[in-house]
């Protein structure tokens, strides 16, 4: 190493740090300790740079900057903690909805009591249902519900026997099959309509509080007049728009 | 977090240091300060993840370099010049510089130093930070950064000199 491989490696000494230790600057320092002229460069040098590192180290951050970056991030800190609470609860209400949700479903689908048969029945004859079988057979409307594993073993009361038969439906209540038989009273039909009597069957030990056999029971639900009883293993449920007297006429 | 210091403390160690460097890259006070903000936002989201609490400096130096390329979306890439390759023309015999400084004339001085010489002179001599603390903050080699550091502290005390001896006398006229 020459001398002025010797100042080029020096110039990135500063003195007092930890590049004394490199290798190449340990060497160059001590080839300075041998040489005259290397040594006084050095001197200059060392004052070269500390005076331009003290010209660099007095320049200061402006006033409030770190007490601003605390103030900031605890700021930001707050609102993150908030808004974690917000996600919190929102993912609660989330997981409130996504768990209560099917148990309330749950809890209305488990409503198999006699009351919300009838209701649900009365509302199928008045809101509207779609004749699955249009027929005057009666024979033709057992063989269809029986092929679809409806009630088709029922027992008709004498005079509806004798009622204008016009068709069937097979609707569903509480996972359970109701035979739907639709007659015609005789009075004349709302336009669009096809039948005015209703009959619904369904085996009794699907409704919670069935009545007991032998019990007949008449009701009225909104604009429809209907009578409920039990025979055998089914629960009956005629219905119709229309007086108790007109209704009986079919019992 | 670094092992025994808070948030409080790593800001009340470092801030002014990383004011320093930013604003020798930034030239201005309140780029400075954003980019110093900034950087201990990063370091509040992400410095869990750093394991090795003897690099923190090494962190914040470098999140606040890559911050500040960021928003300077610069366009061209900065060579790389080996030692070797500069040895040539490195300056060996230097000016005399003013032993009694101040920063704003440093600070300009700087600034008119080639961009590239500018980040690693910055760490030279306000953090004292090890050529290899320095070739790691700033993502380049070893060799790269003592070739920048030859050049620009060359480079660095020409242009005080120049500024300590005024403003040249325009040649006589015959």
């Amino acid at each position: 190493m020459n001398r002025d491989e010797a100042k080029t490696i020096l110039l990135l000494y500063r003195p007092g740090t930890a590049d004394a230790g490199d290798p190449e600057i340990a060497a160059a320092l001590a080839l300075a300790k041998q040489d005259p002229e290397l040594t006084r460069w050095l001197v200059e040098h060392c004052r070269r740079q500390e005076a331009v590192r003290a010209g660099f180290r007095k320049i200061t951050a402006p006033a409030g900057l770190k007490e601003q970056i605390i103030s900031e991030q605890a700021a930001h800190e707050k609102m993150l903690f908030w808004r974690q609470r917000a996600v919190l609860a929102v993912a609660a209400v989330v997981v409130a909805l996504v768990v209560l949700t099917p148990l309330w479903f749950q809890h209305r689908g488990q409503d198999d009591t006699y009351a919300n048969y009838r209701n649900r029945m009365a509302s199928v004859a008045l809101r509207g249902y779609s004749m699955e079988l249009a027929t005057n057979n009666p024979a033709s409307v057992r063989a269809y519900l029986a092929q679809n594993d409806a009630p088709s073993d029922y027992v008709l009361p004498a005079p509806l026997e004798k009622a204008a038969l016009t068709g069937c439906a097979i609707e569903s209540w509480q996972g359970a099959k109701v035979s739907m038989i639709c007659f015609r009273t005789g009075k004349p039909l709302p336009p669009g309509e096809q039948s005015n009597l209703w009959l619904f069957v369904i085996d009794r030990s699907r409704v919670k509080d069935a009545p007991p056999a032998g019990s007949r029971q008449m009701i009225q639900i909104s604009r429809l007049r209907m009578v409920t009883w039990t025979e055998g293993d089914k629960l009956y449920v005629l219905g119709m728009a229309g007086d108790e007297q007109t209704l009986r006429q079919f019992l | 977090m670094a092992e025994g210091m808070d948030f409080e403390g790593l800001v009340a160690c470092y801030y002014e240091p990383l004011y320093q460097f930013a604003l020798s890259l930034a030239r201005d006070e309140s780029d400075a300060c954003d980019l110093t903000q900034q950087t201990f936002c990063i370091w509040a989201a992400k410095g869990h993840q750093l394991r090795d609490a003897s690099k923190v400096k090494t962190w914040l130096f470098t999140t606040l370099h890559r911050e500040f390329l960021g928003t300077r979306r610069r366009q061209t890439r900065f060579p790389h010049i080996e030692l070797e390759s500069a040895a040539t023309e490195l300056p060996v015999v230097l000016p005399p510089t003013d032993s009694r400084l101040d920063a704003p004339q440093v600070f300009d001085a700087l600034a008119r130093l080639d961009e590239i010489y500018q980040a690693p002179v910055a760490l030279f001599y306000l953090q004292d930070c090890s050529y290899n603390e320095i070739a790691e903050i700033l993502d380049v080699p070893l060799g790269t950064v003592k070739s920048r550091l030859t050049r620009g502290l060359g480079r660095l005390h020409q242009l005080l000199a120049d500024d300590a001896a005024g403003p040249q006398p325009p040649p006589p006229k015959s």
